[in-house]
């Protein structure tokens, strides 16, 4: 008898590691930390709804991590989906084709607001385009030349402003969030100063450089404790997505930029000037071969998700116009093919 | 075929084959014993030696062709694996059956094996070191081929950020030469252990001195569990302590006494790692302590001193050694630590003398560099490597200097 | 009393005597101060995470009509609706597909509150409108508004929605990662240490193996992370945030761990006990396996414990070997993909949603109460089976 239960037991053993599977049955997303909320919020629902087929798994690599992975190749021990808060560009198209990822489907899902916060409690603060890049520049133009930045508090870079001082807690250089302001703000200065395109000439509209002085305070991929740090440090504010002001809107308010408010009609209309779109890639090869992953990309592109009255808005995405909607949405679901055209 | 499945396939099919094939060598033996027949060895040893012939052959083959493969040299095919294993499999069976007999000193030549398999263990340590070695060395060698390794370590400039741009080619115009001096990074790593040590050191040694000498058995029963408590309690959620309760708390009695302070100050990680640490230096100071001969001490209360005057004359100097050990290998494992600083401390580089401001450290920077937006092998990515390297370099150097510190100066009593 | 080299012993004594209290003083005062903490720390996790064990639900009437088929929000009074979790509200059209004959009726059922609703039951800030919030206040008065206890979080894995999320998976996860870990490093380790101490003669090999062994146990986690990365995911190919990847890089942690403490425990067998063995007739493998393991077990098993809480409780390495993502199922098997408990709580507190941060302390506690009775269960053989040679 006791040799007996020693083979059941070794038998027991092996067949207990069996699930060291070869083929995958779960899809597997990476990317962007912008949209990981909105794809894993999506990757819950089709997982909740669709009992049959395994919940998503989502990662948050950001979305430089999320194309290397993307474009290593085809195969199971390849990501599905990648999601990215900048669009990919024509080299990474490029090097997908040499690898064997020859096509690709781009979807672009919505718009992420990028507010300027600060405490509920504050007076409002209108500030323009020319005074975050103020702000935040490494170098200002000062009587006709480039300087470094001697501005300390708001008021001494804009009369109109209060006398508080400059303290910004922002994205670090390895976010998306912070490709984004500083295209939209920075670069839109400095291509337009006068004293940038005498010094910089046509690369005056590329000028890159933060501050790095103390005003700008690199904060982490941890936008709570942003907002944290903004509920008692009245002075400061603070730069991070949309969705993080919508939830915090009893302690923390956006301040006006041009005029305009960061609302969600300001935003999708594009009023507000600081926004941006969110996208996310799938590879039409894996579709049919990871069980679905087909259904997974339809959820996300419906109405029900990325619509004016979808899921996504609740959580702080900003749709798309309809029209535009509806485009993307009949290209993804028939898997429309990334051609490099479309991405110059 | 991937790893897991050969090896599954290896486990299903040679384990009970192998298993059989004990239990047929030992009912052999138990047959032929209960004729008579007085073997060398205990019967069991028989029935392994036939267990070890079956298995041993057929998973060397099954690893010889994972180690082909994974090196890309070349790929067993399928069908010819198992066969092979199967016939080296059979080939054991009856190598191992034939050879049962009363002289057959089963013993010695399963024991052989195992010994054989307590070295491999042995050296399986020295192949993680170099598995360490080999990923973050060869890493930071790229890094320092990229950057001169003198700036690197003398440099006052940490802003890595731009070489991420550059990298990715969207540096087109005028971006901020990326700097990789990471003199900032180290002195904020200090600072924050400074501040750590001068927490845990004077109450480690405290603690353990007061259960060493003072504490009655109550108080120890109590005691000791507790400490080891603080010790059990995960770095992350320490982390989370200190981001949440104790940075507001410091920034709020900074204010209460007219002074500045930032929300990711140096001072809450470096309380909180220094209670962290309190453990480790209260038991390895225990330890020492408790080593020193009651003869001594009997000795000097003999001459009329009081306990405080015993320990502080007579005991701490004794167990100095162990001590000055205790507190190195403390200080490594405050500069290595990582969850605590990347959930309380800051992300600029800051070299200030004012613990209220924010700076940031080595292992922040590395965990970083790797979990952020940018291609791999940006000189971003790969300063994480480089500092990896240093930090390595720094934690063994201190590790090793302990070692000596103890081997050196340790009083042989008795 | 007249004195002897011009000193005052009275005065003396008296300054050394305060010395002495002083120094005695200082010495509770440490062991005081960090009790004190540990009990600050404590209070302040527990009151944090509390509340997360009691979750609203609601009791609400739900028509299934044809339309509520597409629409699921049409199921419900419109107002009712938008205070009830979306978790249910989702399930309804696959309820219908399932079983069409629920179409045309209704039924009334306790449902889980939405987070906002949650929240504001418990008194803390929400997003609820002031109208939704006044008919919460009625359901609560007519009894159809409850704090349950919630036992959801531990059915329930993690999820996009904090009144649903739960730490069941990560649970999971940490248990696979943990008999991965167990599994590889005790055996190893245990032989590593008889060897090391048994056999090894005294040569250059031994030396480096021990140097290396005591380096080992110093290097910071992330290290091994970077290990992880580069060797078991780049270039053997292993799952990326599959248990299996989590549970070998973190046995090369706890290698040392278990090594260094069993070496301890087989050291403190008397040789007494050896010799008499050999004098019977015993092989050196034979007085190993029958007598010396079997008396340091008690040792060996409380530094194996010891080690394994310090892998349950790590996340560094973790982060770098991709096992922090949104994994809302248990894992089945050892290569699908799995999160840890730490990683679940590193998670957590990231979110922006309110309703998280109660949880990250409630998950803090469980972490806790798992850790210290894994401690406590080592304390505890050591207390028993710990034998004074």
């Amino acid at each position: 008898m006791k040799s007996i239960k020693k083979v059941a037991l070794a038998a027991a053993l092996v067949l207990s590691l069996a699930g060291v599977a070869e083929a995958r049955d779960q899809i597997r997303i990476v990317g962007s930390s912008t949209v990981y909320p909105f794809s894993s919020a999506v990757a819950e629902e089709f997982g909740a709804t669709n009992k049959q087929f395994k919940s998503p798994v989502v990662e948050s690599t950001g979305s430089g991590g999320g194309h290397k992975l993307f474009y290593a190749g085809v195969g199971p021990d390849t990501p599905d989906v990648t999601n990215s808060s900048r669009r990919m560009k024509v080299e990474e198209l490029e090097t997908n084709a040499k690898n064997g990822v020859t096509d690709v489907t781009e979807a672009k899902i919505g718009f992420d607001g990028i507010v300027i916060a600060q405490n509920i409690g504050n007076a409002d603060m209108d500030l323009s385009l020319k005074d975050l890049a103020l702000a935040v520049l490494e170098e200002v133009p000062v009587d006709g030349k480039l300087a470094p930045n001697p501005y300390k508090t708001w008021k001494q870079l804009n009369p109109a402003l209060p006398d508080r001082k400059i303290v910004i807690y922002g994205p670090p250089a390895t976010s998306g969030t912070r490709d984004a302001f500083i295209e939209m703000v920075v670069e839109k200065f400095t291509g337009k100063d006068e004293t940038f395109k005498a010094v910089l000439g046509k690369d005056a509209a590329s000028y890159k450089k933060i501050r790095q002085d103390g005003p700008y305070v690199p904060a982490g991929e941890n936008d709570n404790l942003i907002v944290q740090k903004l509920t008692k440090d009245t002075e400061a504010v603070g730069i991070f997505g949309y969705s993080f002001l919508a939830e915090n809107k009893d302690r923390i308010k956006g301040c006006t930029v041009g005029g305009n408010a960061p609302t969600f009609d300001a935003i999708s209309s594009g009023k507000y000037p600081i926004s941006r779109a969110l996208y996310f890639y799938v590879k039409d090869a894996h579709i049919g071969k990871i069980p679905g992953l087909k259904e997974y990309v339809d959820l996300f592109m419906s109405e029900k998700m990325i619509g004016d009255a979808g899921y996504l808005k609740t959580i702080g995405l900003i749709p798309l116009p309809a029209a535009e909607r509806e485009k993307v949405r009949k290209d993804v679901t028939s898997l429309k093919k990334l051609t490099a055209e479309d991405l110059k | 075929m991937t790893m897991g499945s050969a090896l599954q396939m290896a486990l299903m099919a040679i384990l009970p084959l192998s298993v059989l094939a004990y239990m047929a060598a030992r009912r052999r033996a138990g047959a032929d014993n209960a004729r008579g027949t007085e073997f060398h060895s205990p019967l069991v040893y028989y029935g392994w030696y036939s267990f070890l012939w079956v298995a041993l052959p057929s998973m060397g083959l099954f690893v010889l062709a994972g180690l082909l493969h994974l090196l890309r040299i070349a790929t067993v095919p399928g069908p010819v694996l198992a066969g092979g294993g199967v016939a080296l499999a059979a080939f054991g069976l009856v190598w191992s059956q034939r050879a049962i007999g009363r002289d057959f000193r089963a013993i010695h030549q399963v024991e052989g094996v195992v010994r054989w398999a307590l070295i491999g263990a042995s050296c399986i340590s020295i192949l993680i070191t170099i598995g360490i070695v080999v990923s973050v060395v060869v890493e930071a060698m790229q890094f320092f081929r990229m950057v001169n390794l003198w700036d690197f370590l003398t440099g006052t400039k940490w802003s890595p950020e731009t070489a991420f741009l550059i990298s990715t080619g969207r540096a087109d115009g005028s971006v901020a030469t990326p700097e990789f001096g990471s003199l900032p990074l180290f002195a904020g790593t200090f600072y924050i252990t400074v501040v750590a040590m001068l927490v845990a050191v004077p109450m480690g040694l405290f603690a353990a001195v007061y259960m060493a000498e003072y504490a009655s058995q109550r108080v120890r029963r109590i005691a000791k569990p507790a400490l080891e408590i603080l010790a059990g309690i995960p770095t992350v959620v320490y982390g989370f302590f200190a981001a949440i309760t104790v940075s507001p708390f410091i920034v709020h009695l900074a204010e209460l006494v007219g002074l500045e302070a930032e929300y990711t100050n140096a001072l809450a990680p470096g309380l909180v790692m220094g209670v962290m640490i309190i453990p480790l230096v209260s038991s390895l100071s225990d330890d020492v302590i408790n080593a020193v001969p009651q003869a001594m001490r009997e000795g000097s209360y003999a001459l009329g001193a009081t306990t405080s005057e015993t320990i502080r004359k007579v005991v701490l100097p004794a167990a100095l050694p162990g001590v000055v050990s205790a507190v190195l290998l403390a200080v490594s494992r405050a500069v290595g630590e990582t969850m605590i600083v990347v959930m309380a401390a800051g992300l600029m580089p800051n070299l200030t003398w004012n613990p209220l401001k924010s700076m940031t450290t080595v292992t922040v920077s590395i965990v970083d560099s790797l979990t952020g937006d940018q291609a791999f092998d940006s000189p971003q990515t790969l300063s994480a490597f480089g500092l990896g390297f240093v930090l390595l370099v720094l934690t063994l150097v201190l590790n090793v200097v302990s070692l000596v510190v103890i081997r050196k100066f340790r009083e042989q009593y008795e | 009393m007249a004195s002897l080299f011009g000193i005052d012993e009275k005065k003396l004594l008296h300054r050394r005597r305060a010395a002495e209290t002083r120094f005695r003083l200082c010495a509770i005062a440490a062991l005081f101060l960090a009790g004190a903490f540990l009990v600050f720390f404590l209070f302040d996790i527990g009151r944090k995470g509390y509340p997360a064990f009691q979750q609203a639900e609601l009791l609400v009437t739900v028509n299934y009509t044809a339309e509520s088929h597409d629409n699921p929000y049409a199921a419900m009074d419109a107002d009712t609706v938008q205070i009830v979790s979306r978790s249910f509200t989702r399930l309804i059209p696959s309820m219908l597909a399932e079983n069409s004959r629920l179409i045309g009726t209704s039924q009334q059922l306790w449902v889980l509150a939405s987070a906002d609703t949650d929240q504001y039951m418990k008194g803390r800030p929400n997003r609820l409108r002031p109208k939704h919030q006044a008919l919460v206040d009625t359901m609560r008065q007519e009894g159809k508004a409850r704090l349950a206890f919630n036992w959801g979080f531990f059915e329930a894995g993690d999820s996009k929605l904090p009144e649903l999320a739960g730490i069941r998976a990560a649970t999971i996860g940490s248990l696979y990662v943990l008999l991965i870990t167990l599994a590889i490093s005790f055996p190893v380790g245990v032989m590593c240490a008889v060897y090391l101490e048994e056999f090894a003669p005294d040569n250059r090999l031994t030396q480096v193996i021990e140097v290396n062994i005591n380096n080992l146990a110093a290097i910071p986690s992330i290290l091994y992370g970077l290990l992880g990365l580069a060797i078991f995911i780049n270039f053997m190919g292993v799952a990326r945030s599959s248990a299996m990847v989590g549970g070998l890089t973190l046995s090369l942690m706890t290698l040392p761990a278990i090594i260094i403490s069993t070496r301890a425990a087989i050291r403190s067998i008397p040789p007494s006990i050896r010799e008499a063995a050999l004098a019977l007739g015993a092989t050196p493998l034979q007085v190993v396996w029958h007598h010396v393991l079997p008396l340091s077990l008690p040792g060996i098993l409380t530094g194996t414990i010891i080690g394994l809480a310090r892998a349950m409780g790590e996340t560094a390495p973790l982060l770098i070997v991709g096992m922090m993502a949104y994994i809302p199922e248990a894992p089945e098997n050892f290569s699908s993909a799995a999160t840890v408990l730490p990683a679940q709580i590193f998670t957590w507190a990231s979110d922006s949603q309110r309703a998280f941060s109660e949880r990250t302390a409630a998950g803090i506690l469980v972490l806790l109460v798992l850790l210290l009775g894994m401690n406590a269960t080592a304390i505890w053989l050591r207390n028993k089976y710990e034998r004074k040679w």
